[in-house]
Formats: C-alpha cells, structure tokens, sequence
C-alpha cells in the first residue's frame, strides 16, 4: 500500500509476470521501482497507464468473472472499514467507558461487601459472639466461619492455616465457653450462604481492582504514572470521559470533587479549598500539611499535562509522565528541606533573609490598672459631683475598699496632686481624723462653690459622730 | 435511508404517502455546501439514485448522510477524509449506511485509496485546500468515468485571501479547464456562505450523437 511489496504481491509477480516476460505496467511510480529493484521487473508507469487503468476499472466486473457485484461491493466495503479502522488505530483498549464503570462497581463492591460483612457477623454472633472480638479482619472471620459453621466443631477442626496458633487456641478455648444461643442445621446453612458469598465478592473485587489497573495502564499511562490509578480513574469517572477531562484547565482539575465546598466558599466571600480528588494523591499525601496545597497546585499542573497527552497524543508511552514525576518529587524535597533556593522566578537568586535586630521592649510599671476606682485629673468639673455623690453610697457596702483607699491614702499623701474628696469622705477611722483636717483644708481650694457646703456637712455629721 | 436516527442532531419529519410511511430529515444549507448550491438554484447536481458519488472531503459525514440517501441503497457514496476525529464519526455513520464506504486517506494521493474505489459518475469536492484544482484533476484522472461530472466548492479565502473572489474564482476555473475539466454552471453560495462559490462541470464529454 506504501509502496512496498507484500509477500504475495511478490509471489504472484514471481509466477506469472517472469514467464510472461513483458513489462509490467504499474500505477504507482515508487512501487515500480521498488519491484524494479528486487524484482529485476522493467515496469512502465506513464499517461499511458493511467489510461489503461482507467479503462481496466471501467469494465473491472466484465473482467474478473465469477465474482458478482454484491459481492465486490460487499467485499469493498469490508476492507474499506477495516483499513479505516487501521488508520485510526482503533483498538477496544482506548475506550475509556470501562474505567468509568469498573470505578464505580468498585465504589459499589465496596459498599455491598462491607453490608453482607456486618449483617454476617451479627448473625452469627448470636451463636458465637467472641469470634467476632478475637478475629477483627472480615475475610478470615468468614473463611473461619465457612471452615467450621457449628461452635461444637472447632475443638476438632484445624484452623491453623487461616490463623496464628495463639489466636486458635483462643478461639478454640472461647467455642467451649462461649455464651451464644443455639442454632439448627439449616440456620448455619444459610448463615455459610451468606458467607460464601461474601468471600466470592471480595476476590471479584481484587480482580477487578487489577482489571482497572490494567485498562488505567492501556488507556492513560502518563496519568496513572503522575497520580496512581485509583485517583486517574476517579478523575476520568467524575469528568465522564478522558475527552472530557482533558478539557478542563489545570486549576479545576485540582479542585475536581471539591464542588459543594468550592461554591459555597464562594458565595460566601471565604476561602476557596485547595484540593478535590487530587488529596488522595501519593505526591499529596506524603507532604507535611502545610506543602499539601502548593504540591496540589502543582501535580494539577503537571497531571493536566499528561491528561492531554494521554488523550490526544499518537503514541502510549509513559515517558512523559515519569519525567513530570521525576521534576515534581524534586521539588517536593526542596519544599521539604525549606531550601533557600526559590522555586519560581529565577531559581538562581537566593532567598532573602532578614538582617537580625534586636528589638528591646523595656516595659514600665503602669500603675493605672492598680485602681478600680476611678481617678480623676486635679481640675475637677461639675460633673463629678454626681459621681463623687454615688461613690459615698457605695462606701458603706464595700469594707475591703475602705482600707484600700486608707493604704492609698497614704501613699497618695505622698502624691499630693492626686488627691480626691471622695476619698476623704470614705475616711471614717478615728485615725485619719487628724488628716482630715489639713486635706479639708485644701478642699476649698479645689473645690467648687456647689459641692462644699456638702462636704462641711458631712464632715460636720464626722465632727459631730466623732464626738 | 436509516429511519429514525438523526445523524448530526437535524430535524426529522415523518410523512405518509399513499399509506407509505416515509421519513425526512431536514438539510441544512449552512451546514452544507451541497444544500446551499441546491437552494440558490443549480441547474443539475448529477448525483441521482444508483449513481457512484466520489466525496472528497467528508468531514464528519453530515451532507454525506444526504448524499447517500439521495442516491438509495444500489449507489455508492466513497467518501473521504483525512481528518481522523472527524473520520471517528464518519465510520460512525458509515456503520449504519452501507452505501457509503469511508476512506480515511490524503486525497491529494488518489493512488493510496485505488484498490477500494472503482469509477464514480460524480465526484463532489469540498476540500478548503489551496491546491484544490490539482486535488480534483488527480482523483478525476484516477477514478471519473468519461462523461463524469463534478461539482467542487471553492471557498475565495482559502484559495488567496488577498485577491477579490471574482477572480479567484476565475482563476479555479481556468485551472480546471486545463485539466480537461469543463465547467458548465458556477453560482455563488449567498446568502448562506461569504464568498464561496459552486462550479459544476463535466469531465471528458462523450463526443455528441449525431442522431436525435
């Protein structure tokens, strides 16, 4: 067809045109001479030929006989297909429906096995409930049960090639023993059922985890090799066909099974997740939390890459998808070992670091928290009148204040700025009698012409009560 | 010809005739050349029942769906496209018709497909190449009967965007006719397409009868 001999080509040219010894008339200028070469046939291909050929396949059904239309036509048809078929390379093993489905009857598998798993232990635990304690995986407790059925025949049955011999002897101790009900023949009968079937779905499911593989390998190897075939085949599931993801960009495929989050994060003005299916990713997993949304980033990046390339591309080599995987474990360790070398811009600047300064914070005593009393500046105002009022009816109730107020009394007497009337009045030692007197003479001066004549009551009630 | 399946997503319409229930599905002269050629009035497109049709040019074989029921399941429709997305589709739709025979090949090399076609009555060509003309003498030469005719769709642009259509146009047919190809009707596609145009020809008349 490309201008090469074929074997028989060879073999009918060798019997009949050899002994015709006439030269050969050939449409295709390169196949003459090829046949030329090997051959040592003289071939001629001109304008002639070409007419010649014309009118061979003008009357190319009165020429060949015995071979009707239909079948010709039939016959045309077939190679036709098959030669297109040919040209597209189309083989059953790039369909990619079969990674979807086989996904989803794994998810289903999963889900059914692990129900008739529960259901078959409770059943039989109503017999034997210890058995279910001791043995914790699923699969040896069913093999277990299919093995031996009634608790009477495990002192006799031999389990020692499903379990270790510690765990035997425990379980052969906790059948003589044990507190369950007991069952009839045909109860453990459907109970073995039960199990049985649980056994079988749970090799159809190993197999059918290597079935996936397989395809994921035929169909997308570049994907399989950057993300493993589980999450590739999750991603070609969720977008539908391997067509269709290899649509998407890069940043929605990182978010790719993150969609109930992704729009209500962003209807609500919040932070968008950084990862979908991708998370489940081994290059994902085996970051530290902190890495786990750049890494995301950039296997999204990269996988889209092979996405395409599977989809697209001629060849199936995964040449493409190891070398990505190669850059992108690199850059995962830089990530790792916090390298000084930046990743993005130009990867030969170092990263810089800041000048260390030793920033002294001397703190000084603040003495405003001290009080809970309120403190007033030394030009009083009308306003604190009232409140000086308030303060003397509470005085009564608080004792402890009292002889807080009496200390500060006396370290404000030092400090005499600060001084307050309210203060004065609270006084009602005996002892500060004698500090009234002074302060209260200083009261004029502050104070203002409303409130004193108050206070010379007060303190005239204080003469009085003194008295 | 397939009742009840619609090849590109087009409408189909179902009539009875003489307690006949017949089927219809409609054809889209913006989507193919050939239906805009036939709305703006061209004298004859040659392509009958039981004619062998040679389409170059295929694509994803929407007017080829047309074109082989025009011509009933004793014609042929070869129809080839080098494209091999849209030759998926076309093998496709070859499936289903057994009057066409898909050929996933570089028309510009009649000699690569020569074992599948024998002598067409018509080769229709909508290929959008520059070197259209050649396309279309080489596979005329190969595979058109004396007497053959043919229909090709030149689009202006694609031939030379810089010179006006009219001459374009011109220029194709000059082409043509030195390769034995005589045209005999050329209309412009509008309103359906800017600056296409349809030339029908036939190829190596048979010399006239004196009689009748």
């Amino acid at each position: 067809m490309e201008g090469k001999i074929n074997k028989q080509l060879k073999k009918v040219l060798k019997k009949i045109v050899k002994e015709a010894h006439e030269p050969l008339a050939v449409a295709d200028a390169k196949l003459g001479g090829v046949i030329k070469e090997k051959l040592n046939l003289s071939c001629i291909h001109s304008p002639v030929v070409n007419e010649l050929m014309r009118g061979i396949r003008s009357q190319m059904d009165g020429l060949i006989p015995g071979v009707e239309p239909r079948e010709m036509s039939a016959m045309c048809l077939g190679l036709a297909h098959s030669l297109s078929r040919y040209r597209l390379k189309f083989s059953a093993d790039k369909v990619d429906t079969m990674i979807v489905q086989a996904i989803s009857l794994l998810d289903d598998l999963d889900k059914e096995l692990n129900n008739y798993i529960m259901r078959c232990r409770e059943w039989y635990g109503w017999h034997f409930p210890e058995l279910g304690k001791i043995i914790s995986d699923n699969l040896t407790y069913c093999k277990c049960l299919q093995k031996v059925g009634d608790r009477k025949n495990y002192a006799s049955a031999t389990l020692s090639e499903l379990l270790p011999e510690e765990v035997e002897a425990e379980v052969k101790a906790a059948a003589e023993i044990s507190m369950g009900t007991e069952v009839s023949e045909e109860d453990i009968c459907n109970i073995l059922h039960l199990c049985t079937q649980v056994i079988e779905i749970s090799e159809y499911r190993t197999q059918l985890y290597e079935y996936l593989q397989n395809r994921m390998m035929a169909i997308a190897p570049n994907v399989t090799v950057m993300v493993g075939e589980l999450v590739g085949a999750r991603l070609i599931a969720h977008a539908g066909s391997l067509l269709n993801l290899a649509k998407h960009a890069a940043s929605t495929v990182q978010i790719l099974g993150a969609e109930k989050a992704l729009f209500r994060a962003l209807k609500s003005r919040r932070d968008t997740p950084k990862y979908g299916l991708i998370y489940h990713a081994s290059l994902v997993g085996q970051t530290s939390p902190k890495h786990k949304g750049k890494i995301s980033r950039m296997l999204a990046a990269k996988t889209v890459l092979a996405i395409r390339y599977d989809a697209f591309g001629e060849d199936s080599s995964s040449a493409m998808g190891v070398e990505n995987r190669a850059k992108l474990e690199a850059r995962l360790r830089t990530l790792e070992d916090r390298g000084i070398r930046k990743i993005s811009g130009t990867g030969k600047a170092l990263a810089k670091t800041e000048k260390y300064e030793h920033k002294s914070e001397v703190k000084t005593y603040d003495p405003s928290g001290d009080s809970t009393l309120p403190t007033y500046s030394k030009k009083r105002k009308i306003e604190q009148v009232d409140k000086e009022e308030e303060v003397t009816e509470k005085k009564a109730k608080k004792a402890k204040i009292k002889v807080k107020v009496e200390e500060e009394e006396e370290e404000e007497e030092v400090l005499v700025e600060e001084e307050t009337s309210t203060k004065k009045k609270k006084k009602k030692d005996k002892k500060k009698h004698i500090k009234e007197e002074p302060l209260s003479e200083e009261e004029p001066c502050t104070s203002t012409a409303i409130p004193s004549p108050e206070k010379k009551k007060k303190k005239k009630k204080k003469k009085d009560s003194e008295d | 010809m397939v009742p009840g399946l619609s090849v590109y997503g087009e409408r189909r319409v179902t009539v009875t005739e003489n307690g006949v229930k017949q089927e219809y599905r409609t054809w889209n002269p913006f989507r193919s050349k050939l239906a805009a050629a036939i709305l703006g009035g061209v004298d004859q497109i040659h392509i009958k029942p039981k004619s062998k049709v040679l389409y170059l040019g295929a694509a994803s074989g929407t007017t080829v769906s047309h074109v082989s029921d025009i011509i009933g399941p004793d014609g042929l429709v070869y129809a080839v496209e080098f494209s091999h997305r849209a030759g998926r589709d076309l093998v496709n739709v070859a499936k289903k018709r057994t009057n066409i025979i898909p050929v996933l090949e570089d028309a510009r090399h009649p000699l690569k497909y020569r074992m599948l076609i024998g002598m067409v009555d018509v080769i229709f060509a909508d290929v959008a190449q520059p070197d259209q003309s050649r396309i279309v003498a080489l596979n005329a030469h190969t595979f058109l009967r004396n007497g053959g005719h043919f229909l090709i769709s030149i689009k202006a642009n694609c031939i030379d965007s810089t010179a006006s259509a009219e001459a374009v146009f011109a220029s194709e047919v000059r082409k043509l006719q030195q390769e034995n190809l005589k045209p005999q009707e050329q209309l412009t596609l509008e309103p359906y397409e800017r600056d296409h145009a349809v030339v029908v020809g036939v190829y190596r008349p048979l010399p006239k009868s004196s009689s009748k």
